[in-house]
């Protein structure tokens, strides 16, 4: 029975991956839900397969059992209506700041000045207004992240997925990017599915965070945060980590993550 | 990139304030001025004095060394009234006209023989033997058999430069095209790329740099070829100068020959670099 869709959905059902040449599977059974507007946030120690399974969401890796399925239709390919950015940035350095951001627009078609002025509007949002003239190497760590960012929204996805987006910038970045990418998700409507190494980053960011466990790579626990429901709702970001509320829950997550780890 | 090994450019350039550029040997305030041009050009002064020195001193005949002044006054001779029918500058046309002839050819067919290479097993199982095969033989070891099956008009000569080409363009673009990361390549599919488009918005700007190295390279190939294919009954050229004037044992137009053609060379890898400069300022910034 084909079953209505009301809110599109990112779906990973029992998914199973299985790489070439290894004996165990890199991820057994792992479902995952991303509804419209959600923002789910996938941690776990390395090897647990958190990448592997954005991949198969992108469409870049595909499952050995299981499915996966964006508004009902299989995944068999990478797709615009899932934009990925990556920890490295992977900008076109042949490109402008602007014309990187239009890219998804010119694979189109879009006119050149139609493009630029759509380029020009996402730059803003990302708060990098004057630095679409620029050169991808004048750029720091975290403008190039930014200029990541707005290159996936150009390409007006439903669905937005991070692979440690802010795993190879400084601290101080780190927590500014985390912001905006609560701005940009309160703003828009789109669902997010990312992977990260910071906890205290899941916890400020997530509507959902689901724990892995490597060997197999399977789900452990999920939670259901709430503190970036709160930062839309207008609470400032160093209140909501000041909160003791914060701190129980980073506690909580920790062990989570480590649990059954030989210390 | 990795392939940016052959190039020198100013991020990576060594430190020349030094008279010696390697790693352990660090910069102290006393070497400061004695910049690597400075001892380049000083090499050269010496050299050319050595050489008017023996010239004078009549250490060898003239007519196995004549001295720079009677080199020089041939250039000028060669350059107003000719020598075998041509002017010094009708031989350099003739002759860049074929290496740039060829240096065409070399990308048109080259360039795609490269990317098959890079971007498809089958690309690579074809052409990779044939490359190999072709690129360790001299271009005097193919010439007769060129001019046995084109004859010996101006089109085997391009061959055998195009010939001697090929290789340098064409492995060059390969590596170039391995080297593209692979997640630019997921990235722009990720933004709804197809295939044909990540080839031409991604895997060729990304291959830019490597694709201008081998054109360089290739330049410096075709150009030593080109005496070689200039042996074979040509007018013009400044290959053929080369060879008329030593079959006259004119000594003085041989040794300005080769001045010429050094002189030529230098001219093209330094304007190529210059290209390079302004056609991928990407490239080892990354």
């Amino acid at each position: 029975m084909p079953h209505l869709v009301l809110d599109p959905h990112l779906v990973l059902d029992k998914v199973s991956i299985h790489y070439d040449g290894q004996a165990a599977p890199a991820v057994e059974r792992v479902s995952i839900d991303v509804a419209k507007g959600d923002f789910v946030v996938l941690v776990g120690r390395s090897g647990c397969g958190k990448t592997s399974l954005l991949n198969v969401a992108a469409g870049l890796v595909a499952p050995a059992r299981g499915t996966a399925s964006i508004n009902g239709k299989p995944i068999t390919a990478p797709g615009s209506d899932r934009a990925v950015v990556f920890q490295n940035d992977a900008l076109f350095p042949w490109l402008t700041a602007r014309e990187n951001v239009a890219f998804a627009l010119r694979l189109r078609g879009v006119a050149p000045a139609e493009r630029a002025r759509r380029a020009d509007e996402l730059l803003a949002l990302v708060k990098l207004a004057d630095a679409g003239d620029k050169c991808i190497w004048e750029l720091s760590g975290g403008m190039r992240q930014r200029v990541g960012l707005a290159r996936a929204l150009a390409a007006e996805p439903e669905f937005l997925l991070l692979d440690e987006p802010l795993g190879a910038l400084d601290a101080l970045t780190r927590e500014r990017m985390q912001t905006t990418l609560l701005d940009l998700w309160t703003a828009s409507d789109v669902g997010v599915l990312m992977v990260t190494h910071g906890i205290e980053e899941a916890l400020v960011l997530a509507t959902r965070i689901v724990v892995l466990a490597p060997g197999p790579g399977r789900v452990v626990q999920t939670f259901e945060p709430g503190f970036s429901r709160r930062y839309a709702s207008g609470e400032a970001i160093r209140t909501i980590k000041a909160d003791p509320a914060f701190a129980a829950a980073r506690g909580e997550l920790t062990d989570a993550i480590f649990e059954g780890e030989a210390a | 990139m990795t392939v940016t090994s052959y190039t020198e450019r100013p991020g990576h350039k060594v430190d020349e304030a030094d008279g010696l550029s390697v790693p352990w040997s660090r910069s102290s305030p006393k070497r400061k001025g004695v910049s690597a041009r400075a001892v380049s050009v000083m090499t050269i002064l010496v050299v050319l004095a050595l050489w008017a020195l023996s010239a004078r001193l009549q250490l060898v005949s003239p007519v196995f060394l004549p001295s720079p002044v009677a080199v020089w006054n041939k250039f000028i001779t060669v350059a107003r009234d000719g020598f075998v029918d041509a002017t010094l500058l009708q031989h350099a046309i003739a002759s860049l006209g074929r290496v740039f002839a060829a240096l065409v050819a070399a990308i048109l067919v080259g360039v795609p023989v490269g990317l098959a290479i890079g971007i498809s097993t089958i690309g690579r199982g074809i052409f990779d033997p044939l490359l190999e095969f072709l690129r360790p033989i001299p271009p005097l070891a193919y010439l007769p058999l060129v001019v046995i099956w084109f004859g010996i008009g101006e089109p085997s000569k391009i061959l055998v430069i195009t010939i001697s080409m090929l290789a340098p363009v064409a492995l060059s673009t390969a590596s170039g095209v391995r080297g593209v990361s692979q997640e630019r390549i997921n990235a722009a599919r990720s933004l709804g790329a197809t295939q044909r488009q990540v080839v031409r918005h991604v895997i060729l700007p990304s291959a830019l740099p490597a694709i201008l190295t081998g054109l360089r390279i290739a330049l410096g190939a075709g150009w030593s070829t080109l005496v070689a294919a200039e042996l074979v009954a040509a007018t013009r050229g400044l290959g053929f100068m080369i060879q008329s004037a030593a079959q006259f044992l004119v000594t003085d137009v041989v040794v300005m020959g080769i001045l010429v053609i050094a002189a030529i060379a230098f001219v093209l890898e330094f304007t190529l670099r210059r290209i390079e400069r302004v056609l991928v300022p990407w490239a080892g910034r990354e």
